[in-house]
């Protein structure tokens, strides 16, 4: 009892040593091999390619938007057909425009923020290079994946994406291993530069063997009257996850919002933020979370930081719990340090509302599909991107039916 | 149809329903009177099913075949079809998801769907929450309409008229009406003689302006305590209160 009354569960596991990770286990990272510019190159099989389809990801339509695939350490990517569109692996890139390294390279993301950031900084494999130029506005979403295929392997990679003044895109991001691999280290380092009046919808989707190890570091810098977007689905959540994606409004009018959705199970753990610092003036920012807790460990974190005149931010934490086992633990964080700003929060947990359920069993539903229902439309937070509608819509089904099943 | 034989109920270990009698033929529709609080609502969530009522003693029969121990779904699927007094309002699922799940095949068909969201005017409640924000009127349409996408053969109605303005009761009746009729299996047709079966509950009676009902009983403290012709027994309500049934068992004890 004392555990549970003395402070933050998140705290408390840390102090304890229970949130450490053995990385000795994983293999060292690989030195990056192959840059493929065709898809048959990299030889996915039925499975990987159905694996890929379920992190909303599809390598084999003819889209002129491009492609990129981390596959391993091989890399295949498709060249944008659209003027003013770049995708190359940030290696080539950092060759091709060496400003890069001056202007975007660790300039969101702080290097020595903590050992993950410092090997990406030594031993990055490779990543993604994604440059929309001034006006032009992508219609079609770009398919990025990163597809871990060995056990126990560890990916490291960097990302940056910039979009420059008026530029607009839909990034869909899947992350996953192959559906027979357990285990894997993953470390993503993302930097995203919202130009201003752009707009970025950045949405990733996450699908992971039971032992894997997922620590993904996202900054955001976004100017005056920019937009970012951040979607984040975890269908199947790894062993232990552990992301507080920031963003920086820095300019005036800049907005952010996070929608986050997970399925929790036991014996993982999942500890998912996201923090917004509101320097511009005008700017707003929400962060809207929902978890289904099957017995896993869930910590919902957000925090949304006032710092300028006329600022607005809303935070919204909510939990199912359908399992016995497995905690919920929501942090709605505010904090002014403005008197201009105007801030709001709500959490709620609690247990499916078995009164909700039998009601829809009087209209005809079986209990599994009530439940379903439910939870279907508890994680449906309004998300209306063009685009990903039928992948969203299979996933959040997904997610919905699991719940089903796991009841009672 | 539906016949339940000395129906004691406990709620939260309380006994709430003391011996329900009740005997509804097919082709009959019964009218439960009685004042708040009186058992009515117990006795229709009993018939479904929900867990929270625990059947002690008694039997629901339902075409011959005892009930008591099928789930809320497995009733409904043997015909029994019912609209709530107050239902819950569900965060986030639209009427049409529903709808779907409900009558999936029906729902495909366009003319079919066109023709009930027209003839019942449910356009707009489609893409809302169920429930959600609605007046008591709109509550109880939409409620209605549920049940007339499956067509249940036996139609239980928990206060249709309570909370309802008097357009939307109109409407309401008709709708009451229109999942009473049976299709005739020959002709397609809808046959004014034939009718599905049903229990209205009601405290009001308004509801009775607008539909036919061919028995009625008054339930009181947990008891059907008198049945007979629901013309008389609702005129004998309304000028007296329920009073008239309490007086009329005390007579019947005298003599």
């Amino acid at each position: 009892m004392m555990e549970q009354l003395s402070g933050l569960y998140i705290k408390e596991m840390a102090q304890l040593g229970e949130l450490k990770v053995d990385y000795a286990g994983f293999n060292e990272i690989e030195e990056a091999n192959e840059v493929y510019n065709s898809v048959e190159d990299i030889k996915l099989n039925g499975d990987e390619i159905s694996s890929l389809k379920s992190v909303g990801v599809n390598l084999y339509d003819d889209s002129a938007t491009g492609k990129f695939l981390m596959y391993g350490t091989n890399v295949y990517r498709s060249i944008p057909k659209i003027p003013g569109v770049e995708i190359i692996p940030l290696k080539e890139a950092l060759l091709i425009y060496p400003e890069i390294k001056d202007q975007y390279y660790f300039k969101a993301v702080n290097p020595d923020q903590d050992e993950f950031t410092k090997t990406a900084l030594n031993k990055v494999q490779n990543g993604y290079f994604i440059r929309v130029k001034k006006n032009v506005v992508v219609d079609e979403p770009l398919h990025t994946a990163l597809f871990m295929h060995k056990e126990m392997s560890t990916m490291c990679i960097h990302n940056i994406v910039v979009l420059e003044e008026g530029a607009h895109l839909h990034l869909i991001t899947g992350c996953t291993s192959g559906c027979t691999l357990k285990g894997g280290l993953h470390i993503a380092v993302s930097e995203h530069f919202v130009g201003k009046r752009a707009k970025l919808i950045s949405s990733m989707i996450h699908n992971w063997g039971t032992d894997f190890i997922v620590r993904p570091r996202t900054a955001t810098i976004v100017e005056d009257e920019g937009t970012f977007v951040s979607n984040y689905y975890s269908v199947k959540p790894p062993k232990h996850i552990q992301t507080n994606p920031f963003t920086h409004l820095k300019g005036k009018n800049a907005s952010a919002k996070y929608m986050t959705v997970l399925a929790s199970f036991p014996d993982t753990h999942c500890d998912i933020g996201g923090t917004v610092l509101m320097d511009g003036e005008n700017s707003g920012a929400e962060l809207v979370a929902r978890a289904v807790n099957h017995g896993g460990n869930v910590i919902q974190t957000g925090l949304l930081i006032g710092a300028a005149k006329g600022t607005r931010a809303h935070v919204d934490c909510s939990g199912l719990m359908l399992n016995e086992g497995g905690i919920i633990e929501a942090i709605p964080g505010l904090r002014a340090i403005h008197p201009d700003a105007r801030m709001s929060h709500e959490a709620a947990i609690g247990r499916i509302d078995m009164g909700e359920v039998n009601y829809l069993q009087s209209k005809g539903l079986d209990e599994m599909q009530a439940i379903a229902l439910i939870v279907r439309g508890f994680l449906d937070i309004g998300i209306e991107v063009e685009g990903l509608d039928a992948e969203l819509e299979e996933t959040i089904q997904q997610i919905a039916e699991l719940s089903g099943h796991g009841e009672g | 149809m539906l016949t339940i034989n000395n129906l004691h109920v406990n709620v939260e270990n309380k006994e709430v329903l003391k011996g329900v009698n009740l005997n509804i033929p097919s082709n009959e529709v019964h009218t439960l009177f009685g004042p708040n609080g009186s058992g009515k609502s117990v006795l229709i969530s009993t018939i479904m099913g929900y867990p929270e009522y625990e059947i002690t003693q008694g039997e629901i029969l339902f075409n011959n075949q005892n009930i008591n121990e099928l789930s809320i779904d497995e009733r409904v699927k043997l015909g029994i079809g019912v609209s709530e007094q107050l239902p819950p309002t569900i965060r986030g699922v639209k009427l049409k998801n529903l709808v779907d799940l409900l009558a999936p095949e029906k729902m495909n068909d366009e003319v079919f769907r066109r023709d009930m969201i027209d003839r019942f005017d449910m356009g707009e409640f489609l893409e809302r929450n169920i429930n959600d924000a609605l007046s008591g009127g709109e509550m109880k349409k939409s409620e209605l309409f549920l049940v007339l996408v499956t067509k249940p053969e036996f139609l239980i109605l928990d206060e249709p008229d309570s909370g309802v303005d008097p357009e939307h009761l109109k409407r309401i009746g008709a709708m009451i009406n229109e999942t009473l009729h049976k299709e005739n299996r020959w002709t397609g047709d809808c046959d004014p003689i034939v009718k599905n079966s049903g229990l209205i509950a009601t405290h009001s009676a308004a509801i009775l302006n607008y539909i036919h009902t061919d028995k009625a009983h008054v339930m009181l403290d947990g008891k059907i305590k008198c049945s007979g012709n629901p013309g008389i027994m609702m005129e004998q309500i309304r000028s007296h209160g329920y009073r008239y049934c309490i007086d009329c068992q005390q007579n019947n004890l005298e003599e």
